[in-house]
């Protein structure tokens, strides 16, 4: 299984791709938007794609609106990953195609979870 | 002013013999932090002196909340997924088609904490019924903590983070402050009980008991006479579900194991033959208009959808 | 909704789900200093020597920032905590990055607490903080591992006519 990270804070990118690789993922990384795009458009693959809203030069949801209109990219499991917590702007995303949605500041039980809903990790024993 | 290890070995003493936890030497700061708060509701701004008092007192109400402020869990919402996936695509559709309409269902939670489980439970009957069909639901906890809690419905950012798919979050939720609130319809379908498991059933009959991670916590003589009771309020095609890692299987033999997915449930033997329903039902087409805009339907063309089993080791 | 929910008690729980989520892997590390109380007589940041602060600003129907201020060491074993990078030694951009994310994620929250919907700037990283006509109105005196760690709040709300 193999996840962009997409989230223009470095540690943010670092912390969320830890969690993935403990989860069996392989991960690679872009700091926007167009960034995470161009990386698809030349090639790479992912079956996920962990998405932070506010980043420069294009935000989270206008990539999520862009992928769900490409039908190139229509296996991809899109989850935004941000402090937005606001109703409705879960609702934006939700509506803009996003299939989840993690508030920050999240634990690694909370990421491993939304990912066996989503049946891209295998469900596992609680503690 | 941290805790001495006299009175951390106390709060350990204590926690152990109520609740067989051990709370490891070297997790001073945890049990400082968990305190804290109960220490503030009683006036004191630091551990040290609470316990101090504590210890002096001995009163069951202090010594209660301080095993409780130890030993509560983060619950998940859906817990391990499986039995909610097999509720809404075979369970309750079974129960359906073998009861004459109009039906109403009737569920037991018996082991409910801060009621995520029975709130889950709401969320997956208002998925799968038809509209016509109404369904209650009986919470029950020995902790009348967690029972208040749960009659909130209010949860922290935290909490709902925690297992709940984001499109019930925006549809069974409002946003309160920087806490969400389950709405009021699904508020109205759970009732919150305190219940002991050792004690005869608070209920008449039912169609479906959730008995989830709760036994471990018992002997082998006192599961038998839990499950035994369970039996007693069950329907004769009613179903029990028991924890990820359970099973009735070395326990009780009176059950009848039924196999979903990756994920099993059981139900009473001796009794009508199960229902014959193979096929497994799709989604109800019906989006509850709750909170959430309209047009927020089922996605189009997403890789996944709600409620699919989860990949791996599923018939 | 006021300000009023903007208090220690709602503050102080986005603190601690931060460090325990991002930084410590546990809780009960970053806990009330023994001189602590929530006033901020002495102003934010007060006694904490060599002082490194990360803020967010905040605009919209409200404006204000929300800055964490500690010192120069604590900073970069906090940045060391969340790179997860050992005893490596720390670069300006990882203080930033890293530093400036606690602040972003903890601003972020705190904005969730307020009514309507704000904008949250980029987090910045200084040794001071630039003026405000925002009015301080709540300060944290925290310690994270034993170290002071100050969490301040700057908020100014627009009236709101009526209840809610």
């Amino acid at each position: 299984m193999r996840a962009l990270v997409i989230d223009d804070s470095r540690v943010m990118r670092r912390i969320v791709a830890g969690n993935l690789h403990t989860l069996g993922f392989e991960t690679f990384e872009a700091a926007d938007g167009q960034e995470a795009l161009d990386l698809l458009a030349a090639g790479e693959q992912a079956d996920l794609a962990c998405v932070d809203w506010n980043m420069p030069v294009m935000d989270g949801l206008t990539f999520v609106t862009k992928v769900r209109a490409d039908p190139e990219l229509r296996g991809m499991t899109l989850m935004m990953v941000t402090t937005e917590s606001e109703q409705s702007q879960i609702v934006r995303a939700l509506a803009a195609g996003a299939h989840e949605y993690l508030i920050k500041p999240f634990t690694p039980d909370a990421i491993r979870e939304k990912l066996e809903w989503l049946g891209l990790v295998p469900v596992g024993e609680h503690v | 002013m941290a805790l001495s290890s006299d009175a951390f070995g106390w709060v350990s003493d204590l926690v152990r013999r109520r609740s067989a936890i051990q709370l490891p030497v070297g997790k001073e700061y945890l049990v400082e932090s968990r305190l804290l708060p109960l220490a503030r509701q009683h006036g004191l701004n630091d551990v040290k002196a609470f316990v101090v008092m504590a210890r002096s007192r001995n009163e069951e109400r202090l010594l209660r909340g301080i095993v409780e402020a130890l030993t509560t869990n983060e619950t998940s919402w859906f817990r391990d997924n499986t039995p909610f996936v097999a509720l809404h695509q075979k369970i309750v559709p079974d129960l359906l088609a073998a009861r004459p309409r109009p039906a109403h269902l009737k569920v037991w939670s018996a082991a409910c904490s801060t009621g995520q489980e029975p709130y889950s439970l709401a969320m997956v009957l208002t998925e799968a019924l038809p509209p016509q069909v109404t369904f209650e639901i009986l919470a029950t906890d020995l902790s009348q903590q967690v029972l208040d809690r749960a009659r909130t419905g209010r949860y922290s950012q935290l909490e709902v983070n925690r297992g709940l798919p984001a499109p019930f979050m925006v549809r069974y939720f409002n946003r309160v402050g920087a806490e969400w609130e389950i709405n009021r319809t699904l508020r109205s379908r759970v009732t919150f009980r305190q219940h002991n498991l050792l004690d005869p059933a608070p209920v008449g009959k039912v169609d479906m008991v959730l008995l989830r991670n709760v036994l471990i916590y018992f002997d082998l003589p006192t599961k038998q006479a839990i499950l035994r009771r369970m039996a007693g309020v069950l329907a004769d095609d009613g179903i029990l579900l028991l924890g990820a890692a359970e099973t009735t299987i070395g326990v009780d033999a009176t059950w009848d194991r039924v196999q979903f997915g990756s994920g099993s449930a059981y139900r009473k033997l001796a009794t009508q033959p199960a229902p014959c329903s193979s096929n497994v039902v799709g989604l109800s087409g019906q989006v509850p208009t709750q909170a959430g805009p309209p047009g927020l339907a089922v996605r189009t063309g997403p890789p996944t959808a709600p409620f699919i089993p989860p990949r791996g080791g599923h018939s | 909704m006021t300000t009023a929910t903007v208090d220690f008690a709602s503050v102080f729980e986005i603190a601690q789900v931060v460090f325990a989520a991002m930084v410590d892997g546990d809780e009960g590390l970053l806990v009330p200093r023994d001189d602590g109380d929530d006033s901020d007589d002495d102003g934010a940041g007060a006694g904490i020597a060599d002082p490194v602060m990360s803020w967010v600003e905040v605009h919209g129907p409200y404006s204000g920032r929300t800055a964490v201020i500690t010192g120069a060491e604590t900073a970069h074993a906090l940045v060391r905590a969340l790179l997860g990078d050992g005893d490596a030694p720390v670069t300006d951009a990882d203080l930033v990055d890293a530093f400036g994310e606690i602040a972003n994620v903890v601003g972020g929250n705190v904005k969730a607490l307020l009514p309507g919907q704000g904008t949250l700037g980029l987090p910045k990283v200084a040794t001071s903080l630039p003026p405000t006509a925002d009015p301080l109105v709540l300060t944290l005196r925290l310690a994270w591992r034993g170290e002071p760690l100050d969490i301040a709040v700057w908020l100014t709300q627009e009236e709101e006519g009526g209840n809610r």
